[in-house]
């Protein structure tokens, strides 16, 4: 038994992942766990309250829309509004960067509205308060969950 | 031969993954079958990377805009067949017990898929014709 401990190194094991090369990766992934955690958020209140009194169907809205900011900036790529990809695009760079500008926009929008949903409409008129809580962490996760698919990756290694 | 074993072994994770869930399902305490619509989600888990495999063209870029997009939905998929028994839980449709065994079972047969990814399609001279 003795000398058992001898192998263990520190520092040098064989599963040196090059995490320059993973990174595009590692932000999908964790993009796709933030995004997907929001809706299965949403979808366990709805489950759990399909009363309209206790949360309304409305609601719903506010996740909608940031889904589809979050489609509306990751579907411009950074060169595309810096200007330095190849092909122009049928708007050009002016286009991408409103595009852009709008999408983010939703995407603040929603998660404001979900702030407000979660106190003007659960925790002022004192209801259960727990499906305004899940709408405020389902807008909370896909916002997140945004920036990290659209910063999180470089585009340097596309090429 | 390495892949004989390879894959004799991942297959036998595969198998106790399944017993893990057919157990949520079929102990005496639970009788729900609700947990086994995972299975869709075990199906359709590899096909986002399947597809983005095919469609990039394999130059020597390390990455590539759809690859991302395949792995972002595969992480989608993996998230769900979480979050299906939790929120079946949390409803009372079954017994949290349960939930810990699909929970178990999902692990499982995700790191199996993940296995077959990494010794079956690492190279990159992985093609349809090896099968």
């Amino acid at each position: 038994m003795s000398g058992f401990l001898d192998g263990i190194r520190c520092g040098d094991c064989e599963c040196n992942v090059d995490w320059g090369e993973r990174r595009n990766t590692i932000a999908s992934v964790a993009a796709g766990v933030l995004f997907f955690t929001g809706w299965w958020i949403i979808i366990d209140a709805a489950v759990k309250y399909p009363d309209e009194g206790q949360f309304h169907h409305a609601y719903h809205t506010c996740g909608v829309i940031a889904t589809l900011a979050f489609l509306m900036i990751n579907a411009v790529s950074n060169g595309q509004v810096r200007g330095d990809s190849y092909s122009e695009g049928c708007l050009g760079q002016t286009g991408a960067r409103v595009w852009l500008f709008i999408g983010f926009m939703l995407a603040f929008g929603s998660l404001i509205a979900s702030m407000w949903i979660l106190f003007g409409g659960f925790v002022v008129p004192k209801k259960p308060v727990y499906p305004g809580i899940a709408i405020f962490f389902q807008n909370a996760f896909i916002f997140f969950g945004g920036l990290v698919f659209k910063f999180g990756r470089t585009e340097d290694l596309w090429q | 031969m390495a892949g004989i074993k390879a894959l004799v072994g991942l297959s036998f994770s595969g198998a106790i993954g399944l017993t893990f869930l057919l157990l949520s399902c079929a102990l005496e305490d639970y009788q729900k079958y609700w947990p086994l619509f995972v299975l869709i989600f075990y199906v359709l888990s590899p096909i986002p990377i399947f597809i983005a495999r095919r469609v990039s063209d394999d130059t020597d870029a390390s990455s590539s805009a759809c690859r991302e997009l395949a792995y972002f939905l595969t992480t989608g998929i993996v998230v769900s067949a979480f979050g299906l028994p939790i929120v079946l839980a949390h409803t009372t449709i079954i017994k949290w017990g349960a939930c810990g065994l699909v929970l178990t079972g999902n692990a499982v047969i995700f790191l199996t898929i993940l296995g077959f990814f990494i010794v079956f399609g690492g190279g990159d001279d992985f093609s349809w014709e090896q099968w």
